[in-house]
């Protein structure tokens, strides 16, 4: 008689990948074959784990389509398999899936257009988080302003792609009713991933507020974040990026 | 209605039909606010850290009784217990107060790649004794009892030496858990694997039942046998309602589920199952009085 173990090893890789004959000798055939039954396993498996990826990735399955997205999904489960018992942790290496894909040579953005997908979806379960408690800042001494560090929002997600990949997401949302064109030579993005409430926001931001925001959630104080955003645009204004992101809820704490 | 979560008490589920809990439904529940008698949500629904989830089941927490029911602990799993899952479970058992904790007779997972289904296990005595201790050791860290479900089945074990009803009554005394008896399960399980679904459900003692679910299934052909699957995609099927009357001469006075988790339909056409539900519940009521 096999063990709990061997059941379970041999049951699970036989669904993963058919040629894996090993259960069927333990499964009655009872007016159908072993193979059979293990068939009805494997496309439970497999369909909704492919409906949970297309829940978070649905722009995706709209520019390749539903059913080439389904056969899609069928190899990245094969590759990477779901390691937990809550499927919304499914599908995190979809966009790197993806490059390596030869079809992404023909549409080259698919990868960036995964990131920002996953970002929207960790952004929307992602903790609460208050405004900044602006005493906090009041109360730094001017002299230790430099090393400060501000902590960014659970819900803040920083994308950069050289593909306009908000455009991108825009015209594929299900109330798009405008026009659908996408110039691909547009120009790069970057994007801040936001919650505010319950709405996840998505923000063009400038090359400067990007680098900085990047620099603070890397945990770099305030000082070396400045430095990174001035040296790429000498013309960041800290001050307003400041106001704004302090408003909005981006940053939500000082570390001093 | 009751004001929960607000005393911190558990506010138990009615005997009475209730729903299960989906997001197409959280906005038309909290604004109309329905005579449903009860929701249930899946637990890992409910696993992310805020957002709307949290907000809307917060919400509804106030106006509803609350049942969790999880889907991805894998019980039956042969892998140590996801440490990470039961704190998570743990957390939302603290934070709801659920007056009903459920999970499945099944295993999901091993090595630690998960299917996410809920598979077969073997009826044999090394499974029995590793299930039982499993919902002690759950029950242990959360502090409560649990209820388990039995499961719809597409293929039996050669080495199986113990019925699935047998089964499960030993492990609820085994690890002194009660019993969620699903009524379509029954019937698609019993359907699959050609035995007597009332023989089943008479097997089953009525003080271990904490909780009915009844559901839809659809029939898929096999080469020549046709084999029923439990999709939870349609309404509750006519001889699962039959079924489900049988069961209301023996297990009277229980919270009964309808459960609807694919082609979610509308809010209306769900209640309407519950209020189905929720007439034969009355009339068995009368004719036992």
């Amino acid at each position: 008689m096999p063990s709990l173990r061997e059941v379970q090893n041999g049951f699970l890789n036989h669904l993963m990948d058919a040629n894996a004959v090993s259960a069927e000798a333990w499964v009655m055939a009872d007016g159908l074959t072993p193979a059979g039954r293990m068939q009805i396993y494997r496309n439970n498996l497999y369909t909704s784990l492919s409906d949970a990826l297309a829940a978070v990735y649905p722009v995706i399955q709209r520019l390749v389509g539903i059913e080439f997205f389904r056969q899609t999904a069928r190899s990245y489960t094969a590759q990477h398999p779901s390691l937990s018992g809550n499927l919304h942790d499914f599908g995190q290496a979809f966009a790197l899936f993806l490059e390596q894909q030869p079809y992404t040579h023909a549409l080259p953005y698919l990868p960036d257009v995964a990131r920002l997908e996953w970002a929207w979806h960790e952004s929307y379960h992602a903790a609460e988080s208050g405004p900044l408690d602006l005493s906090t800042l009041v109360a730094v001494p001017v002299k230790a302003y430099e090393s400060i560090r501000f902590v960014l929002a659970p819900s803040a997600r920083l994308i950069h792609s050289p593909y306009p990949v908000l455009r991108i997401w825009q015209v594929n949302q299900d109330d798009y009713s405008g026009d659908p064109g996408v110039n691909l030579d547009q120009g790069a993005s970057r994007l801040l991933v936001l919650r505010q409430g319950n709405q996840v926001l998505l923000q063009e931001l400038d090359q400067g507020t990007f680098l900085w925001l990047q620099a603070l959630a890397e945990g770099l104080p305030l000082q070396a974040s400045l430095n990174r955003a001035a040296a790429a645009q000498p013309d960041f204004d800290f001050q307003t990026a400041l106001h704004r992101h302090v408003h909005q809820g981006t940053l939500t704490e000082i570390r001093t | 209605m009751p004001t929960v979560g607000q005393n911190g008490l558990v506010d138990p589920i009615p005997a009475r039909a209730g729903i299960g809990l989906r997001g197409p439904h959280y906005q038309a529940l909290l604004e109309l606010q329905p005579d449903a008698g009860w929701l249930e949500a899946h637990s890992e629904n409910f696993f992310g850290q805020g957002g709307a989830p949290h907000q809307y089941l917060e919400a509804l927490r106030a106006e509803y009784p609350l049942s969790l029911h999880g889907v991805g602990l894998s019980l039956g799993s042969v892998d140590e217990l996801d440490p990470r899952h039961l704190d998570r479970l743990d957390d939302l058992v603290r934070r709801y107060q659920p007056g009903l904790l459920s999970e499945h007779l099944s295993w999901s997972s091993v090595g630690g790649v998960h299917s996410n289904d809920l598979l077969p296990l073997p009826y044999t005595e090394e499974a029995l004794a590793h299930f039982a201790g499993r919902v002690r050791q759950v029950q242990d860290r959360l502090g409560r009892r649990i209820l388990v479900e039995n499961p719809s089945s597409y293929l039996r074990y050669r080495h199986s030496t113990i019925d699935e009803w047998d089964f499960l009554v030993a492990v609820a005394q085994l690890s002194d858990c009660g019993l969620l008896l699903d009524i379509n399960n029954v019937y698609v399980s019993a359907a699959n694997h050609g035995y007597d679904a009332l023989d089943y459900l008479a097997s089953i003692p009525a003080e271990r039942v904490g909780e009915i679910h009844l559901a839809g299934h659809t029939a898929n052909r096999c080469g020549d046998r046709t084999i029923l699957i439990d999709d939870h995609g349609g309404p509750v099927a006519e001889p699962v309602w039959e079924l489900f009357k049988h069961a209301l001469v023996r297990f009277a006075g229980i919270p009964t589920l309808i459960e609807w988790d694919s082609n979610i339909p509308t809010l209306d056409l769900l209640l309407n199952e519950a209020d189905q539900a929720q007439r034969l519940m009355e009339q068995a009521d009368a004719i036992a009085a």
